[in-house]
């Protein structure tokens, strides 16, 4: 049966959507693959040396065992955030003659196959091996890495299991406020006694067994918890969610806009997509962290005044680019009801230019960097708000892939909206943004620079009926191609 | 209220739709029946002006649909599922119609009393999302949302699939009511015949695209097409 179930999955894999495509989009995938797995293999093999240099006084095992914890709750946050739990697939197997039980082994067993699982691995097998090779004893090492092993499976099966049910997620999430409440007030370290653990655990072999029982435990637990539930209406459906309604009625005052403003918001909210584009946008806020905190870029402001761009524009790209795709599912619809195309446009606009301005006053902080870091970061607020909104509605005219909002995107599935047309749209909003900046920065000097970006800005701003309807023009004449598209699913 | 002339629909070479002239006129309830793949919903989405007509011209009202929009404020329709925005309850779904088609709360609100009926407590103040309600429930709200507005033109494929039986009946004498009442054409498609002969005056067979029945319904009409499809 497992048998029949794994022939199954390969056909899942190889006949899925995503890797139907071109097959320059294959190999971009494949080098796309490589090119993470080798960073992260690098990573593994290069972390050995480069914590012995920076802290030359401790050994690289002990700093790494201190840092565990942090690794496992981001490695779990972003799991909850972005695996996907195989679930559908197992409805049409409920009513044939196969055991419960091994259907329940097999969706456990699936989940353990995830890409979140190896993606460690790539880090813990060369980090082992660069121990084995430093001298480390043999035993200790091979145990510290299954210990690793199994505890990135608990993490796995804690995934499933906070998505599954309210009280597990919400005991895990108050566990989770009191440590990071006692760890950053600095009432007490809780990572350190932790640190301390896995330390014991290399220094003791045979307690490698613990993260091995605490694994099965919470295989069990699963195990237990989806048999209980399964029903179409428990574990193995999706989840219903009673409606949250918020009163938006206050939004009223932007006029003919507001009926999609109020839709749109509505969009963000309720599915599960659009939060996860909204939650990857704020990341971008700590873009700049990257780029100011470097020497290296001090002395080239062309590239700080492309790390500004993106501190505020994290929403505006990633949401932007996928319009008109969000509304695919009953795109249908809103091209045969009597809706003016250009308002359904500007709403989106409003949306992107809103979050801008959000974001820009969530980067306050960036002050401390000096006023010139800030002014960037109000120029680039300025040229997103006029210019690269406009033109990433207009690439988003070009995007005809349809989205599922409800459901996560996968890692590594994510192909939308990715081919050479969007490639091509990507560049300006990276390149103008730094010419008009670098252009009078050499000639004239640094405020010019500012001030050419900033000014770029107010002018879109300016234009906006005549960018719209310019936009509006294309999406027209794109209708029948992108309903086409939308079609297809 | 709309004129198909040399209206045909083309595949890759294959025809899919081919109406030499049809004309429905003002107030019709008109009928379309057909097996898988006689070209109803590809006739209905041309309507709709949400696919490319390979040759020929659909007038609605005296606008050609594919080069104007101004047919859009006195038609609505319900094709299917898609058309239903499924994160939204189906309060919210109307009242954003509602707004498109120049209605408020209180309008929408007294508007939807006269389908208390057909709703039957399902509908209406749930708390539920469009996408979490049943296939029937769904089709309710779509319906329902198609009739909001008082539009002209009136496009219902298949409204009496998935529902449960009073509610088709209910339907029916809800379709029949309204084309007496407010003289709106209605064009319906349905595979259900016994349906589809009671609620319409008028019901055109397609067959593999091409118009090959036209028939204005009578005490026989039932008979004359179960003998048509029972071949």
């Amino acid at each position: 049966m497992i048998k029949n179930f794994l022939n199954f999955e390969w056909k899942q894999f190889a006949r899925s959507s995503y890797f139907q495509k071109g097959i320059a989009i294959k190999i971009l995938l494949a080098l796309a693959v490589l090119y993470f797995g080798g960073i992260a293999l690098l990573v593994g093999a290069g972390l050995f040396f480069i914590l012995k240099k920076a802290i030359p006084e401790t050994d690289p095992l002990i700093l790494v065992n201190n840092f565990l914890i942090f690794w496992f709750i981001f490695d779990l946050a972003l799991r909850f955030f972005m695996q996907q739990l195989p679930v559908m697939n197992v409805k049409p197997l409920m009513i044939v003659p196969v055991k419960r039980t091994t259907i329940i082994n097999y969706l456990l067993g699936k989940t353990a196959l995830s890409f979140f699982n190896f993606l460690p691995l790539f880090v813990f097998v060369p980090f082992s091996i660069v121990l084995l090779v430093q001298g480390y004893p043999v035993l200790n090492v091979v145990c510290w890495f299954f210990a690793m092993l199994f505890l990135v499976l608990s993490n796995n099966f804690i995934n499933f299991l906070i998505n599954k049910s309210n009280t597990y997620f919400y005991v895990l999430i108050s566990v989770l406020a009191i440590f990071i409440g006692l760890e950053f007030l600095n009432i007490y370290k809780v990572s350190a006694p932790i640190g301390v653990a896995f330390n014991t655990l290399y220094n003791n072999p045979i307690l490698s067994i613990i993260p091995l029982v605490l694994m099965v435990v919470l295989y069990a637990v699963n195990f237990n918890f989806i048999k209980k539930e399964f029903y179409l209406d428990d574990a193995v459906s999706k989840k219903v969610k009673e409606v949250n309604a918020i009163d938006l009625s206050w939004m009223n005052r932007f006029g003919s806009v507001a009926v999609f403003l109020k839709n749109d918001v509505k969009l963000i909210y309720r599915n599960a997509r659009p939060r996860q584009v909204m939650m990857m946008s704020f990341l971008f806020l700590f873009y700049g962290l990257i780029f100011y905190t470097q020497e290296t870029y001090k002395n080239m402001p062309a590239f700080l005044a492309f790390a500004s761009i993106f501190v505020t524009g994290g929403f505006l790209l990633t949401f932007g680019q996928l319009v008109p795709s969000w509304d695919s599912e009953y795109y249908k619809m809103l091209m045969s009801q009597n809706i003016p195309y250009k308002k359904y446009l500007e709403s989106k606009w409003y949306l992107m230019v809103v979050a801008v301005a959000v974001s820009f006053v969530l980067s306050t902080p960036y002050i401390y960097f000096g006023w010139k870091i800030y002014g960037m970061i109000a120029a680039g607020a300025l040229f997103n708000i006029g210019l690269n909104s406009f033109i990433t509605l207009f690439g988003g005219a070009l995007n005809r892939v349809p989205i599922e909002l409800n459901v996560k995107a996968k890692a590594f599935s994510n192909t939308n909206g990715f081919n050479p047309t969007q490639m091509l749209i990507a560049l300006p909003k990276m390149v103008l943004p730094m010419l008009l900046f670098y252009v009078p920065y050499k000639f004239i000097s640094f405020e010019a620079g500012l001030i050419t970006l900033g000014l770029s800005g107010v002018l879109g701003i300016v234009f906006k009926g005549f960018f719209l309807n310019k936009i509006e023009q294309l999406y027209q004449k794109g209708k029948y191609k992108t309903l086409a598209a939308y079609n297809e699913k | 209220m709309i004129q198909v002339t040399e209206l045909s629909k083309k595949y890759s070479g294959v025809s899919v739709l081919n109406i030499t002239s049809l004309e429905i006129p003002k107030g019709q309830a008109f009928g379309l029946v057909g097996n898988n793949g006689a070209g109803k919903t590809t006739f209905f989405n041309l309507l709709l002006d949400l696919i490319k007509p390979t040759t020929g011209t659909i007038i609605n009202n005296e606008i050609q649909v594919n080069t104007s929009e101004l047919w859009k404020p006195f038609t609505a329709a319900f094709i299917d599922e898609s058309f239903l925005i499924g994160y939204l309850t189906a309060e919210e779904y109307f009242y954003f119609i509602g707004e498109l088609r120049g209605m408020n709360k209180t309008d929408i609100d007294a508007f939807l009393v006269q389908f208390e009926e057909i709703f039957n407590d399902e509908i209406i103040g749930k708390k539920k999302y469009l996408r979490d309600l049943s296939k029937g429930n769904q089709k309710k709200a779509g319906i329902v949302a198609a009739l909001i507005g008082n539009p002209e033109v009136i496009i219902l494929d298949e409204p009496f699939a998935n529902l449960d039986p009073t509610t088709q009946i209910r339907l029916k004498k809800l379709l029949k009511d309204l084309t007496i009442e407010s003289n709106a054409t209605v064009l319906i498609s349905s595979h259900d015949l016994g349906h589809v002969t009671e609620v319409c005056e008028r019901i055109v067979v397609l067959d593999k695209g091409n118009l090959v029945k036209d028939i204005n319904t009578s005490e026989e009409t039932l008979k004359e097409l179960e003998t048509y499809f029972s071949v």
